[in-house]
Protein backbone atom coordinates (compact mmCIF):
# COMPACT_ATOMS: atom_id res chain seq x y z
CA UNK A 1 0.00 0.00 0.00
CA UNK A 2 1.27 3.28 -0.78
CA UNK A 3 1.07 5.91 1.80
CA UNK A 4 -1.95 8.78 0.74
CA UNK A 5 0.40 11.48 1.31
CA UNK A 6 2.93 10.74 -0.72
CA UNK A 7 1.62 13.50 -3.48
CA UNK A 8 1.76 16.11 -1.18
CA UNK A 9 4.87 15.33 -0.07
CA UNK A 10 6.11 15.34 -3.08
CA UNK A 11 3.84 18.36 -4.04
CA UNK A 12 6.39 20.53 -1.79
CA UNK A 13 7.18 23.38 -4.48
CA UNK A 14 11.37 23.20 -3.51
CA UNK A 15 10.96 19.11 -4.37
CA UNK A 16 9.21 20.03 -7.58
CA UNK A 17 11.25 22.72 -8.57
CA UNK A 18 14.62 21.95 -6.91
CA UNK A 19 17.05 24.28 -6.62
CA UNK A 20 19.32 26.22 -4.83
CA UNK A 21 17.93 27.93 -1.50
CA UNK A 22 16.53 31.06 -0.93
CA UNK A 23 18.77 34.30 -1.39
CA UNK A 24 21.21 34.20 1.99
CA UNK A 25 20.76 37.91 1.70
CA UNK A 26 17.77 37.67 2.41
CA UNK A 27 19.17 35.96 5.72
CA UNK A 28 21.64 38.54 6.44
CA UNK A 29 18.80 41.75 5.70
CA UNK A 30 16.21 40.27 7.91
CA UNK A 31 18.48 39.69 10.72
CA UNK A 32 20.11 43.26 10.51
CA UNK A 33 16.17 44.46 10.69
CA UNK A 34 15.54 42.29 13.57
CA UNK A 35 18.46 43.97 15.65
CA UNK A 36 18.21 47.14 15.38
CA UNK A 37 14.54 46.70 15.83
CA UNK A 38 14.96 45.22 19.11
CA UNK A 39 18.40 47.38 20.24
CA UNK A 40 18.12 49.95 18.50
CA UNK A 41 19.67 51.99 15.27
CA UNK A 42 22.83 52.02 17.84
CA UNK A 43 23.13 48.06 17.95
CA UNK A 44 22.43 47.34 14.43
CA UNK A 45 24.39 45.09 12.86
CA UNK A 46 26.07 46.07 9.71
CA UNK A 47 24.21 45.21 6.51
CA UNK A 48 27.22 43.82 3.84
CA UNK A 49 26.17 42.56 0.87
CA UNK A 50 27.86 40.02 -0.60
CA UNK A 51 30.33 40.96 -3.01
CA UNK A 52 29.82 40.82 -6.70
CA UNK A 53 32.16 37.53 -6.93
CA UNK A 54 32.40 34.51 -4.86
CA UNK A 55 32.94 30.92 -5.54
CA UNK A 56 32.15 28.05 -4.53
CA UNK A 57 33.40 25.45 -2.90
CA UNK A 58 32.87 21.80 -2.43
CA UNK A 59 33.32 19.11 -0.11
CA UNK A 60 32.59 15.62 1.13
CA UNK A 61 32.04 16.82 4.38
CA UNK A 62 31.06 20.35 3.73
CA UNK A 63 30.13 20.46 7.99
CA UNK A 64 34.00 19.68 8.80
CA UNK A 65 35.00 22.12 6.08
CA UNK A 66 32.89 24.61 8.00
CA UNK A 67 34.98 23.51 11.39
CA UNK A 68 38.31 23.67 9.60
CA UNK A 69 37.87 26.88 7.77
CA UNK A 70 36.92 28.22 10.74
CA UNK A 71 39.35 27.21 13.16
CA UNK A 72 42.54 27.27 10.75
CA UNK A 73 42.19 29.77 8.14
CA UNK A 74 40.39 32.26 10.32
CA UNK A 75 37.20 32.62 8.22
CA UNK A 76 33.95 33.74 9.63
CA UNK A 77 30.80 32.51 9.10
CA UNK A 78 27.38 34.23 8.29
CA UNK A 79 25.47 31.89 10.63
CA UNK A 80 22.20 33.79 10.38
CA UNK A 81 22.34 32.64 6.61
CA UNK A 82 23.56 28.94 7.03
CA UNK A 83 21.35 26.45 5.19
CA UNK A 84 20.78 23.02 6.79
CA UNK A 85 18.63 20.41 4.63
CA UNK A 86 19.43 16.74 4.80
CA UNK A 87 21.11 16.97 1.34
CA UNK A 88 24.11 19.15 2.67
CA UNK A 89 24.41 21.82 4.57
CA UNK A 90 25.16 25.35 2.71
CA UNK A 91 27.11 27.89 3.96
CA UNK A 92 28.49 31.73 3.37
CA UNK A 93 32.36 32.39 5.07
CA UNK A 94 33.59 35.82 5.30
CA UNK A 95 37.23 36.92 5.61
CA UNK A 96 38.09 40.89 5.08
CA UNK A 97 35.39 41.86 2.47
CA UNK A 98 35.61 38.47 0.75
CA UNK A 99 33.66 35.55 0.45
CA UNK A 100 33.07 32.00 -0.20
CA UNK A 101 30.57 29.55 -0.05
CA UNK A 102 31.21 26.21 0.76
CA UNK A 103 28.28 22.95 0.05
CA UNK A 104 28.64 19.47 -0.59
CA UNK A 105 30.16 18.12 -3.10
CA UNK A 106 28.45 15.74 -6.41
CA UNK A 107 26.62 15.74 -9.81
CA UNK A 108 24.14 17.00 -8.62
CA UNK A 109 25.40 19.64 -6.87
CA UNK A 110 26.54 21.99 -9.69
CA UNK A 111 28.25 18.96 -10.74
CA UNK A 112 31.15 20.00 -8.49
CA UNK A 113 33.57 17.60 -6.98
CA UNK A 114 36.21 17.45 -4.27
CA UNK A 115 39.83 17.61 -4.86
CA UNK A 116 39.36 14.37 -2.82
CA UNK A 117 37.08 12.87 -6.00
CA UNK A 118 39.43 14.49 -8.70
CA UNK A 119 42.61 14.07 -7.58
CA UNK A 120 43.44 17.81 -7.46
CA UNK A 121 41.82 21.08 -7.00
CA UNK A 122 41.55 23.22 -9.62
CA UNK A 123 41.21 26.65 -8.46
CA UNK A 124 42.91 28.64 -5.91
CA UNK A 125 41.65 30.98 -3.65
CA UNK A 126 43.63 34.27 -2.89
CA UNK A 127 42.96 35.97 0.46
CA UNK A 128 44.63 38.77 1.69
CA UNK A 129 44.71 38.86 5.98
CA UNK A 130 46.60 41.01 8.42
CA UNK A 131 49.20 39.98 10.42
CA UNK A 132 50.53 37.04 7.93
CA UNK A 133 52.56 35.45 10.74
CA UNK A 134 50.02 34.87 12.76
CA UNK A 135 47.69 33.81 10.41
CA UNK A 136 50.26 31.27 9.40
CA UNK A 137 51.30 29.82 12.42
CA UNK A 138 47.67 29.48 13.44
CA UNK A 139 47.21 27.40 9.85
CA UNK A 140 50.02 25.36 10.63
CA UNK A 141 49.33 24.40 14.09
CA UNK A 142 45.62 23.56 13.31
CA UNK A 143 46.60 20.74 10.94
CA UNK A 144 46.33 22.34 7.45
CA UNK A 145 48.95 21.17 4.74
CA UNK A 146 51.66 23.99 3.87
CA UNK A 147 52.87 23.63 0.42
CA UNK A 148 54.37 26.74 0.03
CA UNK A 149 56.60 28.52 2.90
CA UNK A 150 56.08 31.94 4.42
CA UNK A 151 58.42 34.14 2.27
CA UNK A 152 58.83 37.37 1.38
CA UNK A 153 57.56 37.69 -2.60
CA UNK A 154 59.80 39.65 -5.03
CA UNK A 155 56.28 41.84 -5.65
CA UNK A 156 56.25 42.97 -1.81
CA UNK A 157 53.62 40.39 -0.80
CA UNK A 158 54.53 38.14 2.41
CA UNK A 159 52.50 34.80 1.50
CA UNK A 160 51.97 31.34 2.23
CA UNK A 161 49.56 28.33 0.61
CA UNK A 162 48.07 25.52 2.01
CA UNK A 163 45.62 22.90 1.46
CA UNK A 164 42.24 22.33 3.47
CA UNK A 165 41.12 19.36 4.90
CA UNK A 166 40.22 18.01 1.21
CA UNK A 167 42.82 19.51 -0.71
CA UNK A 168 41.20 22.99 -1.72
CA UNK A 169 43.88 24.78 -1.99
CA UNK A 170 44.57 28.58 -0.50
CA UNK A 171 46.80 31.21 -0.87
CA UNK A 172 47.15 33.82 1.95
CA UNK A 173 49.32 37.21 1.76
CA UNK A 174 49.91 40.16 2.98
CA UNK A 175 50.47 43.22 1.43
CA UNK A 176 53.92 44.85 1.83
CA UNK A 177 52.41 48.36 2.26
CA UNK A 178 50.28 46.93 5.34
CA UNK A 179 53.45 45.24 6.86
CA UNK A 180 55.23 48.78 6.24
CA UNK A 181 52.71 50.23 7.93
CA UNK A 182 51.83 48.12 11.08
CA UNK A 183 48.42 46.52 11.92
CA UNK A 184 45.23 48.01 11.59
CA UNK A 185 44.00 50.71 13.48
CA UNK A 186 40.71 49.80 14.50
CA UNK B 1 27.37 22.16 24.90
CA UNK B 2 25.59 25.06 23.22
CA UNK B 3 22.96 26.50 25.11
CA UNK B 4 19.27 25.50 24.80
CA UNK B 5 16.98 27.97 23.00
CA UNK B 6 15.24 27.93 26.19
CA UNK B 7 18.09 29.10 27.80
CA UNK B 8 18.66 31.76 25.22
CA UNK B 9 15.48 33.29 24.95
CA UNK B 10 15.40 33.73 28.86
CA UNK B 11 18.78 35.30 28.18
CA UNK B 12 17.37 37.70 26.08
CA UNK B 13 14.75 39.37 28.32
CA UNK B 14 17.76 40.72 30.38
CA UNK B 15 19.97 40.80 27.01
CA UNK B 16 17.37 41.58 24.46
CA UNK B 17 20.80 41.21 21.12
CA UNK B 18 20.99 37.89 22.30
CA UNK B 19 17.55 36.74 20.85
CA UNK B 20 19.63 37.41 17.63
CA UNK B 21 20.84 33.89 18.70
CA UNK B 22 17.42 32.42 17.77
CA UNK B 23 17.61 33.86 14.70
CA UNK B 24 20.36 32.36 13.66
CA UNK B 25 19.21 29.12 14.40
CA UNK B 26 16.27 29.15 12.81
CA UNK B 27 15.58 31.75 10.24
CA UNK B 28 17.02 29.64 7.36
CA UNK B 29 14.44 27.34 8.20
CA UNK B 30 11.65 29.63 8.55
CA UNK B 31 12.68 31.30 5.15
CA UNK B 32 12.22 28.21 3.57
CA UNK B 33 8.67 27.05 5.68
CA UNK B 34 7.59 30.77 4.08
CA UNK B 35 9.07 30.14 0.89
CA UNK B 36 6.35 26.82 0.35
CA UNK B 37 4.13 28.18 1.54
CA UNK B 38 3.12 31.98 0.07
CA UNK B 39 4.54 33.81 -2.53
CA UNK B 40 8.08 33.74 -2.67
CA UNK B 41 8.17 37.90 -3.04
CA UNK B 42 6.23 38.19 0.26
CA UNK B 43 8.56 35.38 2.33
CA UNK B 44 10.92 37.98 3.32
CA UNK B 45 8.35 39.85 4.22
CA UNK B 46 6.84 37.65 6.16
CA UNK B 47 10.31 36.36 7.89
CA UNK B 48 10.49 39.62 9.56
CA UNK B 49 7.41 39.25 10.81
CA UNK B 50 7.51 35.92 12.35
CA UNK B 51 10.32 36.86 14.19
CA UNK B 52 9.23 40.46 15.51
CA UNK B 53 6.33 38.36 16.97
CA UNK B 54 8.55 36.32 18.60
CA UNK B 55 10.52 38.77 20.14
CA UNK B 56 7.58 40.20 22.07
CA UNK B 57 6.33 37.31 23.00
CA UNK B 58 9.46 35.73 23.98
CA UNK B 59 8.67 36.03 27.89
CA UNK B 60 5.90 33.22 27.13
CA UNK B 61 8.62 31.06 25.56
CA UNK B 62 8.99 28.26 28.46
CA UNK B 63 12.70 28.11 29.54
CA UNK B 64 12.97 24.11 29.79
CA UNK B 65 12.45 23.60 26.00
CA UNK B 66 15.04 22.92 23.77
CA UNK B 67 14.16 23.64 20.63
CA UNK B 68 11.94 26.73 19.59
CA UNK B 69 11.48 25.74 16.05
CA UNK B 70 7.97 24.25 16.80
CA UNK B 71 7.06 27.99 18.39
CA UNK B 72 8.27 29.49 16.07
CA UNK B 73 6.54 27.64 13.04
CA UNK B 74 3.17 28.40 14.74
CA UNK B 75 4.23 32.20 14.99
CA UNK B 76 4.85 31.07 10.79
CA UNK B 77 1.80 29.41 10.49
CA UNK B 78 -0.61 32.13 11.89
CA UNK B 79 0.84 34.41 10.05
CA UNK B 80 0.42 32.36 6.95
CA UNK B 81 -3.05 32.39 7.46
CA UNK B 82 -2.95 36.22 7.37
CA UNK B 83 -2.18 36.58 3.71
CA UNK B 84 -4.18 33.63 2.25
CA UNK B 85 -3.96 35.91 -0.93
CA UNK B 86 -0.40 34.88 -1.11
CA UNK B 87 -0.71 31.41 -0.14
CA UNK B 88 -3.33 31.00 -2.75
CA UNK B 89 -1.76 32.60 -5.41
CA UNK B 90 1.25 30.13 -4.25
CA UNK B 91 -0.30 26.66 -4.47
CA UNK B 92 -2.26 27.61 -7.82
CA UNK B 93 1.30 28.37 -9.12
CA UNK B 94 2.47 24.92 -8.07
CA UNK B 95 -0.32 23.59 -9.13
CA UNK B 96 0.25 24.64 -13.10
CA UNK B 97 4.32 23.63 -12.23
CA UNK B 98 3.31 20.35 -11.21
CA UNK B 99 0.63 19.57 -13.83
CA UNK B 100 3.40 19.95 -16.19
CA UNK B 101 5.24 18.15 -14.72
CA UNK B 102 7.23 14.78 -16.35
CA UNK B 103 7.04 11.83 -13.93
CA UNK B 104 10.00 10.49 -12.00
CA UNK B 105 10.62 6.90 -12.21
CA UNK B 106 9.10 5.75 -9.31
CA UNK B 107 7.40 2.23 -8.50
CA UNK B 108 3.84 4.13 -7.04
CA UNK B 109 3.57 6.50 -9.80
CA UNK B 110 4.13 3.45 -12.40
CA UNK B 111 0.92 2.12 -11.48
CA UNK B 112 -0.97 5.52 -12.24
CA UNK B 113 -1.74 5.69 -16.34
CA UNK B 114 0.85 7.94 -17.64
CA UNK B 115 -1.62 10.28 -18.82
CA UNK B 116 -3.28 10.43 -15.48
CA UNK B 117 0.03 11.53 -13.51
CA UNK B 118 0.41 15.08 -14.53
CA UNK B 119 -3.13 15.44 -13.91
CA UNK B 120 -3.03 14.06 -10.68
CA UNK B 121 -0.16 16.64 -8.94
CA UNK B 122 -2.63 19.14 -10.20
CA UNK B 123 -5.52 17.61 -8.74
CA UNK B 124 -3.62 17.26 -5.30
CA UNK B 125 -2.63 20.84 -5.14
CA UNK B 126 -6.27 21.60 -6.62
CA UNK B 127 -7.45 19.32 -4.06
CA UNK B 128 -5.15 20.91 -1.26
CA UNK B 129 -6.51 24.30 -1.64
CA UNK B 130 -9.76 23.44 -0.64
CA UNK B 131 -9.51 21.73 2.78
CA UNK B 132 -10.53 23.67 5.74
CA UNK B 133 -7.00 25.85 7.22
CA UNK B 134 -6.91 23.85 9.87
CA UNK B 135 -6.59 20.97 8.15
CA UNK B 136 -3.88 22.24 5.76
CA UNK B 137 -1.62 23.79 8.18
CA UNK B 138 -1.37 20.49 10.23
CA UNK B 139 -1.23 18.52 6.93
CA UNK B 140 1.44 20.78 5.84
CA UNK B 141 3.41 20.97 9.47
CA UNK B 142 3.45 16.82 9.06
CA UNK B 143 4.17 16.36 5.12
CA UNK B 144 6.50 19.39 4.18
CA UNK B 145 8.34 20.14 7.48
CA UNK B 146 8.24 17.00 8.94
CA UNK B 147 7.64 17.96 12.39
CA UNK B 148 6.37 14.98 14.81
CA UNK B 149 2.71 15.01 16.38
CA UNK B 150 4.24 16.30 19.59
CA UNK B 151 6.04 19.12 17.93
CA UNK B 152 2.34 20.09 15.47
CA UNK B 153 0.25 19.91 19.54
CA UNK B 154 3.45 22.77 20.20
CA UNK B 155 3.42 24.70 17.17
CA UNK B 156 -0.34 25.29 16.53
CA UNK B 157 -1.40 25.01 20.33
CA UNK B 158 -3.62 22.63 20.58
CA UNK B 159 -3.71 18.99 21.82
CA UNK B 160 -1.78 15.90 20.33
CA UNK B 161 -4.90 14.13 20.15
CA UNK B 162 -6.48 17.47 17.64
CA UNK B 163 -3.83 17.00 15.70
CA UNK B 164 -3.90 13.50 15.11
CA UNK B 165 -7.92 13.80 14.40
CA UNK B 166 -6.99 16.76 11.88
CA UNK B 167 -4.39 14.88 10.32
CA UNK B 168 -6.58 11.52 9.74
CA UNK B 169 -9.57 13.77 8.53
CA UNK B 170 -7.51 16.25 6.05
CA UNK B 171 -5.79 12.82 4.96
CA UNK B 172 -9.32 11.32 4.09
CA UNK B 173 -10.32 14.10 2.20
CA UNK B 174 -7.49 15.33 0.83
CA UNK B 175 -7.37 11.39 -0.97
CA UNK B 176 -11.17 11.63 -1.61
CA UNK B 177 -10.53 14.90 -3.32
CA UNK B 178 -7.99 13.79 -5.34
CA UNK B 179 -9.64 10.33 -6.46
CA UNK B 180 -12.30 13.16 -7.91
CA UNK B 181 -15.10 12.70 -4.97
CA UNK B 182 -15.41 14.10 -2.09
CA UNK B 183 -16.88 11.12 -0.02
CA UNK B 184 -17.85 13.05 3.10
CA UNK B 185 -20.67 14.11 1.03
CA UNK B 186 -20.51 11.94 -2.11
CA UNK B 187 -21.02 14.20 -4.75
CA UNK B 188 -18.57 14.30 -7.28
CA UNK B 189 -16.49 17.68 -7.53
CA UNK B 190 -16.54 20.29 -10.42
CA UNK B 191 -14.03 20.05 -12.07
CA UNK B 192 -12.97 22.99 -10.29
CA UNK B 193 -9.75 25.29 -11.60
CA UNK B 194 -6.99 22.61 -11.87
CA UNK B 195 -5.41 24.24 -14.06
CA UNK B 196 -5.29 26.97 -12.05
CA UNK B 197 -5.43 30.82 -12.79
CA UNK B 198 -5.88 32.00 -16.25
Amino acid sequence: MTDDLEPLRRSRPDRLLPDDPPDPEILVREKARLMSAITGPHGAVEHRRSPSIYPRLAYRDEVAALEFLTRAFGLVERRESRMEHPAGMLAWLEIGDGMVMIGRAGEERHGLHSPLETGAPTAMVNVYVHDIDTHYRRAESEGAQIVMPLEDMFWGDRRYEALDLEGHRWHFAERASEIRAGPPTQ
Amino acid sequence: MEESDGAVIAGSLETPGAFGIIFDRHGSTLLRFLARRVNPADAEDLLGEVFRIAFERRSTFERDRDSARPWLYGIAANVVAKHHQSEARRLRAMARVSAGRPLDDDPAERAVAAADAGALWARVMAAFRTLPEAERQVLLLFAWEELSYDEIALALGVPVGTVRSRLSRGRARLAALTRGRDTTTDVPLTPCDAGGER
